[in-house]
């Protein structure tokens, strides 16, 4: 059936100039046909891929909980499409007061973010951190403005190496380096996630190493027409450094009880990915 | 002060620590440190770097940038910056 994809896909392209003026209306019209095109696809995810990662959920509920995730990724779709034609603007004006524990964050800190909730409204979000902050990121959605500096990691082994390079001396400096904890190429940290395995970048975890700086992990929740950014209790931080395997699995622990208690923020990416055997398991 | 041939042989230390398929022979000059050469992944590389930062006690900012890093060009960097 491609007519309701198209027809969809067309819909929610119709609503992209809308989201800068009118995201009161944009966003609620992006959840609902979200939400209708999970429910007559059953697909992306299906409620039965919900309830693999959620077994506690009914199948009624797991099915409620699918068509949330069709609508947080329509959300999410049209967030993404805002972003690329008018910057960070619309996110900006998404983006709820920071809470109080996000207003104390300070530096030098990793801030670790997974594919869950509104993960393209965190750069709204991190220009308000009270120092010089570096992202690392495949690609990039926009241009940041100072004291945010995107740099991408794409690229070969050296490539790579330079941007972990220039990530390490940010937070010797004292600033604070921003990337993500999933959802990245080749090979990282395994570590069990939702009675799967979830395989995290080594990155992250080998800077908190390295520097002794703490981890934070970072995401960002839809709350209605407003995104607002949560903060969890910073993880690592000792002298010398955390193990990168136990930092990881604290972590996830963190993810974990996050989305148990909210299983509609999970990204489609994230289902996807936990889904997926790695490589060797496969 | 240090011979030339004594930071090679430091450097080359280092590098093996880092890297098990340096081996225990030599290594070519223009021998990469990452993939298609010695295989090391990008924290790797950087972990060495900070490695000849404590041993030279010189940055090694700028080697990852432009050409690749080979086993020559990490030489002559600790070369260039230890007295001899």
């Amino acid at each position: 059936m491609s007519w309701p994809r198209r027809t969809f896909d067309i819909l929610e392209r119709g609503l992209a100039p809308l989201v800068a003026r009118y995201p009161r209306m944009a966003v609620p019209a992006a959840s609902g046909l979200g939400a209708l095109r999970n429910r007559l696809s059953s697909r992306w995810p299906s409620p039965e891929q919900v309830q693999i990662l959620f077994p506690h959920l009914a199948p009624g509920a797991a099915a409620r909980v699918a068509w949330k995730i069709g609508a947080l990724e329509a959300r999410n779709r049209l967030l993404v499409d805002a972003i690329r034609r008018h910057g960070l603007e619309p996110a900006r004006r998404l983006m709820r007061p920071a809470s109080e524990a996000f207003a104390a964050l300070r530096p030098p800190l990793i801030l670790g973010t997974f594919h869950v909730g509104a993960v393209q409204a965190l750069g709204a979000a991190v220009e308000r951190l009270p120092g010089p902050v570096l992202v690392l990121r495949l690609g990039a959605l926009y241009s940041p403005s100072p004291p945010v500096e995107i740099l991408s990691t794409e690229g070969d082994d050296q490539s790579r190496a330079l941007a972990f390079q220039r990530a390490l001396y940010h937070l010797k400096e004292g600033g604070f380096v921003v990337l993500a904890l999933d959802g990245f190429p080749g090979p990282g940290l395994r570590v069990p996630c939702l009675g799967r395995t979830l395989e995290l970048a080594r990155g992250p975890f080998a800077l908190a190493r390295l520097t002794g700086a703490p981890l934070v992990p970072l995401v960002a929740r839809w709350r209605q027409s407003e995104v607002e950014a949560e903060v969890a209790a910073a993880l690592g931080g000792t002298e010398g450094g955390m193990e990168e395997g136990a930092l990881a699995a604290s972590a996830t622990r963190w993810l974990e009880g996050y989305l148990m208690a909210a299983p509609e923020e999970i990204g489609l990416g994230l289902v996807r990915a936990l889904l997926t055997p790695p490589p060797a398991a496969r | 002060m240090a011979t030339g041939a004594q930071i090679e042989d430091a450097v080359l230390d280092l590098l093996r620590s880092r890297a098990p398929l340096a081996g225990n022979g030599a290594l070519p000059a223009d021998l990469r440190l990452g993939a298609g050469g010695l295989g090391l992944d990008s924290i790797a590389m950087v972990e060495l770097l900070l490695d000849c930062e404590r041993r030279f006690g010189v940055p090694a900012a700028g080697l990852l940038e432009g050409a690749p890093l080979t086993v020559g060009r990490l030489i002559a960097h600790a070369r260039a910056a230890v007295p001899q």
